[in-house]
């Protein structure tokens, strides 16, 4: 890493970054242009939130609420926990624990900074994890080992058995930093008892090592609050979902990324129900004259990004989707699987319900909520197994009348990569067109965004889908 | 008064160092043949007509580098990474960090007061991070090694590029000549990859004292000024000898070594 | 020596055509979480898979994705050019996220080149922890793969096989730990090459035959001179390795000797023996997920750490070869946390990140060593 950036705290400049942003639209146009100009490398992606409308500045507000919640949780008297983003934090909030979600902070340090986080994910390198690790973790994560953001009490992470490589950058940031670490352990099946009982079991162990190192006894009224907001929450991202079945999709591709990444970094606070409303409203207004999203207002094609967006800099992917008029139906990171909604009536059994009548009623809800969370719902067994990632994405991408299927990881996504190409020989048997993109989402180093868009715009040239 | 040598056959050039009394009398470099031995065979002869010598005159040669299994004239072997250490040690007699960007690898060792090197990481990837990789980048370019190490200066913008693989990067570079952007700042790209690739090596070792680079790319000052703003630390210049005969030195010194460790054998 | 040597240099050896023309079974596994004493005690030859012997990777690189550890690839090439037709059952584990992939790879290449899935193809969940529910979980999963080995090969696992099969394996355990008394000794008067030879060769004979070679071969080390010339003596550890021929490119004309390691394949916890009496089931999976601890485990870096040191100590270890295949986050990151924590302890290290299979890179591989070699002189 280079040494002036060892001078600045991470967590402080991008909450900063993000207060300063989330401030701006409230000013007038001249002031927002103003403004403007001394984002030059932010300037892609403030464009996007500040022209979302009020979805947009209901994005940043959050944002910039979760990282105010960082910096100031010490003072608070608060412990802050590093975990994963296929982990509903109402957990930790409900035992007064701050989350720091390494992905979604990498995701948002590659938005933002013009040379991503690429010094923050040397630096995990530098200390001793291996290159090929995933750059979703090493990205944040590296400021954390570097020991310039907040200090850590504790890790948790819940990928042990679907995303192994997940869990052992958690592992080593608990060993690195000398931290209590704690692992859920997922097996290769869901939805049958023997594995419900198992996350059961796994949660209370979890709840223990949560009161064992936050000295406090978990409060079952406040949790039950929380799993409600979370379920109404959950309820507004339903509506929202079943508006990817609609053509065109009224909602631009911004708001994929709003509903997730509050999803998984802010679910059971108020700013995330007001950014859900606002979209919502937005996206029914705009449903009911038959508008598109996307800034053409045309929608020339309909993709389903099958795994993950692409997240570097200033939001390249998404203004990329917006010129050429691509709207995408979600990624595997949007859907949370409630019993009621839509998607899950067509796969049988694979949807949650919930229940908060009694302490025990409650953690088996957050263990079947949080094992229906992205990646570890649908990749944790083989792929074509029942309601894993095969039939999952074909069910989406028929019912949301995707086109084309696009897979975006990273290198470091061995659980993927150890079998898309069938995966995706599978799909196109299936009828639909496959790409499978070679970048990492995270890090431009890999494949520069000018070589990932050619290639993307030679498959729609190449399968006549644009 | 004895005359040692040192050859290294390396991937990409070969080099010999002939030493008297501690001085380089005599010294040679050539492109790499797809032979060793042969390398090692015409890079010696070089080298002996600069000092005005023959084969015979030389008492004791240690051999290094990839081909140092198939030289026919040499006594010893060492590793490139002990003769680096030594060869450094000689140049900058403070060193203590020193940095070689070989033809296709890259090492980062720290060494002690006498040049033994105490730990060192060596680079598992493919070309990228490696002399080679500038090659093939300035092949592209259609210049010389040589100029593209003069890139860097001129760029306020230099390009990112896919760092992770010389291939993806060469098809990235392709592109940008295509699309029409300024040469510099895409020599100032390539450079900037190159160091922040050489730069996470160094950093591995934690760097200590002075640092010193070896090998070839010690010559190209875009790469040694981007790396030296990203560990923050001056990268010592030597006049002493050629920083690419690093290894060839060590290897001379190593020579001598031995000669004192045989009665009789020495100065 | 001969006899190990030839056992593990092959896929297919001879003990295992042996087995296969006297008609019976034979199952692959490919992680060292699988007790095989349950297909000993069903009179099964338990054969742990190996990507020997590959020499390309076109079927490999097929279904893998190129971000993946060449372990698995290796595998699925064999698999897919017949090398393994001699199965009559396969056990995948997800020891890792690339080898639970092996069970999509296998059985979609199955559709493109026949006759290479056998018809008892099964997935052996290992859990990622011990405690309590993991155990749990663990148990339950011996007793399915039971139930399914009883069904498909018409067979019948009793407590009292299970026992005998337990006593047979630890009759091995035992003898092994004499051989690591051996290489502890100043003097060391075995090769670790001979020694990895031997402990592989236990995971691909059949296990009565390697009990017997075992006593032999130990009786014959007992009387052995030292190795000649003073050695500097390395432990291996990291990744899965199977290669005899690594062994060999540090060892032969070198002045090392590697007097132990920490892989999944050699001597781990061998010296381990399984209690006999007691719920043999529960006895198995005590030992089988409690006490070989692999960084699948997570979170118990210590423990791994603890482990090192007692072998270092042991020993007398003078440098530690972290390898790790690449694409394995896994090892590569563990060995970044030992390199730190070992160096500090005075123990030179070095890390090296390779391919697994023939080696064809022995040139930069023995550059590092030799030069590693160099350093701890």
């Amino acid at each position: 890493m280079r040494p002036e950036l060892k001078e600045y705290n991470y967590d402080w400049m991008m909450g900063k970054t993000l207060k300063a942003a989330a401030m701006v639209p409230g000013g007038t146009q001249k002031e927002t242009d103003l403004a403007l100009k001394y984002l030059p490398y932010y300037h892609g992606v403030a464009d996007a939130f500040f022209n979302a409308g009020d979805p947009g500045i209901q994005l940043l507000k959050m944002l910039s609420q979760y990282y105010e919640n960082i910096l100031t949780a010490r003072e608070k008297g608060k412990k802050i926990v590093a975990t994963t983003f296929c982990q509903t934090p109402a957990i930790f909030y409900a035992m007064d624990v701050v989350p720091v979600t390494f992905e979604v902070l990498t995701a948002l340090g590659g938005l933002v900074w013009k040379r991503g986080l690429f010094d923050y994910m040397d630096y995990c390198c530098e200390v001793g994890m291996s290159e090929t690790s995933c750059s979703s973790q090493r990205g944040a994560m590296g400021a954390y080992l570097a020991r310039l953001g907040e200090e850590i009490d504790f890790v948790v992470c819940d990928t042990p058995g679907v995303c192994d490589t997940n869990a052992n950058a958690f592992s080593f940031a608990a060993t690195y930093l000398d931290k209590p670490y704690y692992q859920l352990n997922y097996p290769s099946t869901l939805g049958d008892d023997r594995s419900e009982k198992y996350h059961l079991d796994d949660y209370k162990e979890m709840i223990k090592f949560l009161e064992k190192n936050t000295g406090k006894k978990m409060d079952y009224d406040r949790l039950a609050a929380l799993i409600k907001i979370v379920d109404q929450q959950d309820e507004l991202i339903g509506e929202l979902e079943d508006m990817f079945m609609l053509v065109p999709v009224p909602m631009p591709p911004l708001f994929n990324l709003a509903m997730y990444a509050g999803r998984f970094a802010f679910c059971g606070h108020e700013a995330f129900t007001r950014l859900l409303s606002s979209m919502l409203e937005w996206a029914r207004t705009q449903a009911k004259q038959g508008h598109s999203g996307l800034k053409s207002g045309k929608e020339k094609l309909r993709a389903y990004m099958c795994y993950i967006d692409h997240y570097t800099v200033d939001m390249n992917f998404w203004h990329y989707l917006d010129e050429r008029g691509i709207a995408t139906v979600g990624s595997i990171l949007s859907r949370n699987f409630r019993d009621i909604s839509t998607y899950a009536q067509f796969l049988e059994g694979s949807g949650y319900g919930v229940d908060v009548s009694s302490p025990e009623a409650m953690i088996d809800t957050i263990a079947q909520m949080n094992a229906r969370l992205p990646m570890v719902r649908s990749i944790r067994g083989p792929y074509d197994k029942r309601n894993m990632w095969l039939e999952e994405t074909l069910a989406i991408a028929k019912l949301c009348h995707a086109q084309c299927i696009i897979y975006n990881g990273t290198p470091g996504c061995r659980n993927t990569w150890g079998m898309v190409k069938p995966f995706s020989r599978d799909l196109e048997n299936q009828g639909y067109p496959v790409h499978i993109m070679n970048d990492d989402a995270f890090d431009d180093r890999v494949e520069s965004w000018d070589s990932t868009r050619e290639r993307l715009d030679e498959f729609f040239q190449v399968r006549g889908l644009l | 008064m004895t005359i040692v040598a040192g050859c290294d056959v390396g991937s990409l050039t070969s080099k010999v160092v002939i030493m008297k009394s501690g001085r380089i009398v005599g010294s040679a470099i050539i492109k790499s043949r797809p032979k060793p031995k042969e390398s090692a065979e015409v890079v010696m002869q070089a080298a002996l007509d600069t000092a005005g010598l023959n084969m015979d005159d030389i008492a004791r040669c240690t051999g290094t580098g990839y081909g140092r299994e198939k030289i026919s004239f040499v006594r010893d072997i060492r590793s490139e990474i002990s003769c680096h250490g030594k060869g450094a040690r000689w140049l900058l007699p403070s060193v203590r960090t020193i940095i070689d960007i070989g033809g296709q690898d890259c090492k980062a060792m720290k060494v002690d007061g006498d040049g033994r090197v105490i730990h060192f990481v060596a680079n598992d990837k493919c070309a990228s991070g490696t002399g080679r990789f500038l090659e093939v980048m300035a092949g592209v370019l259609g210049i010389s090694i040589e100029e593209l190490g003069m890139f860097s200066t001129g760029s306020n913008a230099p390009v990112t590029l896919a760092s992770t693989c010389t291939v993806w990067a060469q098809a990235d570079v392709i592109k940008f000549i295509n699309s029409g952007v300024p040469f510099a700042d895409i020599g100032a790209g390539i450079n900037g990859a190159m160091a922040k690739r050489v730069a996470i090596l160094a950093n591995t070792v934690k760097p200590e004292g002075d640092i010193l680079m070896t090998g070839g790319v010690a010559k190209n000052t875009g790469v040694v000024n981007t790396l030296e703003k990203l560990l923050g630390r001056k990268i010592k210049k030597t006049r002493k000898a050629d920083p690419q005969m690093a290894g060839a030195i060590g290897a001379a010194l190593f020579s001598m070594e031995k000669l004192k460790n045989i009665p009789g054998g020495g100065e | 020596m001969h006899f190990f040597y030839d056992a593990v240099t092959r896929i297919e050896n001879h003990a295992i055509t042996r087995w296969k023309q006297s008609g019976k079974k034979v199952v692959g596994y490919t992680c060292s979480y699988v007790p095989p004493e349950i297909f000993h005690a069903a009179g099964i030859l338990p054969v742990r898979l190996r990507g020997i012997e590959t020499d390309g990777m076109e079927i490999g690189d097929a279904y893998f994705g190129p971000f993946i550890c060449s372990f698995p690839k290796c595998l699925l090439q064999q698999a897919g050019k017949g090398e393994f037709s001699f199965l009559d059952g396969v056990l995948i584990i997800p020891g890792c996220d690339a080898m639970r992939r092996l069970d999509e790879c296998w059985r979609k290449a199955g559709e493109d080149h026949q006759g290479i899935v056998p018809t008892w193809f099964e997935y052996f969940d290992v859990p990622h922890k011990s405690e309590v529910h993991g155990m749990n979980w663990f148990v339950q999963e011996i007793r399915n793969l039971i139930e399914r080995i009883e069904r498909q090969f018409g067979v019948s696992v009793t407590g009292t096989a299970l026992r005998e099969s337990i006593r047979e394996y630890n009759r091995g355990r035992r003898l092994l730990k004499t051989v690591e008394t051996l290489r502890a000794e100043k003097n060391v008067r075995v090769s670790g090459t001979d020694v990895f030879s031997a402990t592989i060769a236990g995971t691909v004979l059949p296990r009565e035959e390697y009990t017997r070679q075992l006593e032999k071969w130990l009786e014959d080390l007992s009387g052995r001179d030292p190795l000649e010339g003073e050695k500097k003596r390395l432990m291996v550890i990291g990744s899965i390795a199977d290669e005899i021929d690594l062994f060999q490119l540090i060892e032969n004309g070198t002045d090392a000797v590697v007097v132990a390691e920490n892989l999944c394949f050699g001597v781990r916890y061998e010296g381990n023996e399984i209690p006999v009496n007691g719920d043999p089931i529960l006895s198995l999976a005590r030992h089988y997920l409690e006490t070989s601890v692999c960084p699948r485990m997570f979170g118990k870096y210590k423990q791994r750490l603890a482990l090192l040191r007692e072998k270092i100590e042991r020993a007398g270890v003078e440098g530690v070869i972290l390898q790790n295949i690449r694409f394995c986050d896994l090892h590569g990151s563990e060995n970044g946390l030992f390199q730190r924590d070992l160096e500090a302890e005075g123990i030179p290290c070095l890390r090296l990140e390779r391919e697994y299979g023939p080696l064809k890179e022995t040139g930069r591989i023995k550059l590092r060593i030799d030069a590693f070699l160099e350093q701890i002189a």
